[in-house]
């Protein structure tokens, strides 16, 4: 599934290397994947989808940034998370960097770009 | 629309939307700490963090089971908070030198701020929601605090306008950050008009209705209420007949004031030319910003009761010293401040060291000075705390309830021992702060000139002279009648005060509750007070009586009452003399 775009976001931006779905194998990491996801939750980037996803980047040891607008957010932190203020319809960039980046973009996307996902198990 | 009655304590009419409160508040104690207890303060947050946590870990557990993952989810996230917060909050103890719990609210107001701040530029929906995270926030604030402190926290936080507290009664502590800005008034089901809390709220100019019985079933936090502070009426839910009313009585009664306004930067001084001193009487330390706005010189009273009441604890120095310098950094370096040392009867007195003391006559027992000379380790730290704050400007120490000259001996001999710790430990303090004595038992006023050799100015308290030269409490129903400040034998002693305060060349100062009656104000200028010190809001009515007065005419005004034989006679005579006065003030 590697390099298949979030259902919502608008597509890559950056030196990401991944091409379309059809690619057998993922190329080496060169710089950090960048995603452009819309924000679809009725209640935005609310506290337990920020804690959805801080949990779910912690299993990575890339560094995760997300942006709304010039506002930076350390993606394993979920006060950070929460201080975007990321309302339903906000365009956010997923920032992934580092050895599993590749793995990491992909599920940490899904959550961001999910209408519901309130209940993950911990 | 539900209507209720109670004891008007405090007058003014409010109307605004009612807290209901169940708890108590709560304080934050410290807002620093010394950089060697920073440690201690780091572990108290872990402890505080982690009893949260787990409490929060139970709720997920009961919350999924009863309604699922997702909303047991809810406090997943807020655990996962509390550990995002853990590491910010140890930052700002050791790089700041926070308290744990000032840094818990200052870390989550923060935040608190941020969110505020975006939701200012939302709308609709959107700014509901962002104000809803913030309210979250606040929520996981009010639990650590409650964790670090053991108890329920400040229900004024984060009001968006200031409202009416509705309480079955009110601890001194909740009142203590009451300000005009934050509550525009307050009702209670209990309480009498002689409460600290009608003293208060009376002090702080908030209108207030106490004893109104039973009501606060009625109420839901957020319905409009009016208190009328001035009849004693409490209405809930008012129809907007009854709304319109009140807010026109409202506004006439805030116009009224403005008729001193006028008067504030006018010196106080007689028609013939003789100043006479008004100075403010306080219970709280940001009160002293009321006597400055009111015309006052100075504050003449400072009542530092508050500082013990309703404490785990007794007062620490540092609180001591951090009040005083309160009041003079509001006064500046040249007013003066006037701190009368602890005044409280053994009865209210929950010691920390002890119970308190059960006496069967305790206004003739164990209170006061007499209570600081039985505990000095307790006046040793006012007294040490007094005297560092003095080096920050005019600052007086002043003894209550003294009976003897071996008393005030006494206690000055603390004093000078006092300063002598301090000079050895090399602590600043200052030497020569003036130091006085209240006069308002009779023995005191019979032997005003024997005190008047140890001390440097005399202050005449009338409440308590008067009811002892009576032996009357004015609160008894039965005796109250008795109660007279124009009192003959009360006229007597206040003369011989003030002459004794001549005879030495000191100064004699009237800090009663009669020293705020313009009724009063002829004969003790008359008397050869020269000095008054009252509750802020009096101060611009004395001032207009004062203007108006000649010193030459009091002093027939003084010696006719001197002439008179009863209490009744002598309010009379000087009602006639202020209607003469002033025309055109209503007189009562």
């Amino acid at each position: 599934m590697t390099g298949r775009a979030s259902a919502n976001g608008p597509g890559r931006e950056g030196t990401a290397p991944t091409g379309p779905g059809a690619r057998p194998e993922p190329p080496p990491p060169a710089g950090p994947h960048r995603r452009t996801i819309r924000i679809v939750n009725p209640l935005g980037l609310h506290m337990r989808i920020a804690d959805r996803f801080q949990r779910a980047a912690k299993r990575y040891t890339c560094v995760v940034t997300v942006w709304n607008g010039d506002a930076r957010a350390d993606g394993k932190n979920v006060m950070d998370l929460l201080m975007l203020v990321a309302l339903p319809g906000a365009e956010v960039v997923l920032e992934v960097d580092g050895p599993d980046a590749p793995d990491a973009v992909d599920p940490l996307t899904e959550i961001l770009s999910s209408p519901g996902g309130e209940d993950y198990t911990i | 629309m539900e209507i209720r009655h109670g004891t008007a304590v405090s007058p003014g009419i409010a109307i605004g939307p009612a807290v209901v409160l169940d708890t108590e508040g709560v304080h934050i104690p410290h807002r620093t700490a010394p950089p060697e207890q920073l440690d201690h303060e780091v572990a108290r947050l872990n402890r505080a963090l982690d009893e949260v946590a787990a409490a929060v870990r139970a709720d997920r557990d009961r919350m999924t089971a009863r309604l699922g993952r997702e909303f047991g989810n809810i406090f997943s996230a807020q655990e996962s908070a509390i550990i995002a917060l853990r590491h910010q909050l140890e930052n700002r103890i050791r790089s700041d030198r926070y308290s744990a719990e000032y840094a818990v609210s200052r870390v989550i107001r923060d935040f608190v701020k941020r969110l505020e701040d975006v939701a200012a530029l939302q709308q609709g929906e959107a700014a509901v929601e962002v104000r809803r995270r913030a309210t979250e926030f606040i929520g996981i604030e009010r639990q650590v605090l409650a964790a670090l402190l053991g108890h329920p926290t400040d229900p004024f936080a984060n009001l968006p306008e200031p409202v009416v507290v509705l309480a079955n009664d009110l601890m001194p502590s909740d009142t203590a950050d009451f300000s005009p800005r934050t509550v525009r008034a307050f009702a209670t089901e209990s309480g009498g008009p002689t409460s600290h809390t009608a003293i208060l709220a009376g002090a702080l100019d908030i209108p207030a209705v106490v004893g109104v019985g039973r009501f606060l079933t009625d109420v839901s936090g957020g319905d409009t209420v009016i208190v009328d502070g001035t009849e004693g009426v409490v209405i809930i839910d008012p129809d907007d007949a009854t709304l319109v009313r009140y807010e026109a009585k409202r506004a006439e009664l805030l116009a009224r004031p403005d008729r001193y306004e006028a008067l504030r930067d006018k010196p106080s001084v007689t028609d013939d030319g003789v100043p006479i001193r008004l100075l403010g009487n306080i219970e709280l330390a940001q009160e002293a910003a009321h006597c400055l706005d009111r015309g006052a010189e100075g504050v003449g009273l400072y009542r530092t009761e508050f500082l013990y009441l309703n404490k785990a604890s007794h007062p620490t120095e540092e609180e001591h010293y951090a009040a005083y310098c309160a009041v003079l950094n509001t006064l500046g370096p040249n007013r003066p401040l006037v701190i009368r040392t602890l005044d409280l009867g053994a009865d209210k007195f929950a010691s920390a060291s002890g119970a308190a003391v059960n006496e069967k006559n305790p206004f003739l027992g164990l209170r006061s000075v007499r209570l600081c000379l039985d505990r000095t380790e307790l006046f040793r730290t006012q007294l040490r705390a007094i005297l560092r704050a003095a080096v920050h400007g005019d600052l007086r120490i002043m003894f209550p309830m003294i009976s003897t000259v071996t008393e005030l001996r006494h206690c000055n001999a603390i004093l000078r021992a006092v300063m002598e710790d301090l000079e050895d430990a090399g602590i600043p303090f200052k030497r020569d702060v003036p130091v006085g004595t209240m006069i308002e038992v009779p023995s005191a006023a019979l032997i005003a000139d024997v005190l008047a050799r140890e001390v440097d100015f005399f202050s005449l308290g009338t409440n308590d002279l008067v009811q002892y030269t009576l032996a009357a409490d004015r609160n008894n129903e039965h005796v109250a009648n008795l109660y007279n400040p124009v009192d003959p034998a009360v006229l007597r002693l206040i003369r011989a005060v003030v002459r004794a305060a001549k005879g030495a060349n000191i100064e004699v100062n009237v800090c009663g509750e009669m020293s705020g009656e313009p009724l009063y104000v002829p004969l003790l200028v008359g008397l050869g007070v020269r000095q008054l010190s009252a509750t802020p809001r009096k101060i611009p009515e004395i001032k207009r009586v004062i203007r108006d007065l000649k010193v030459a005419e009091a002093e027939r005004v003084a010696e006719h009452a001197l002439s008179l034989e009863t209490g009744r006679q002598v309010t009379n005579y000087l009602r006639d003399y202020l209607r003469k006065l002033l025309p055109s003030e209503a007189v009562d």
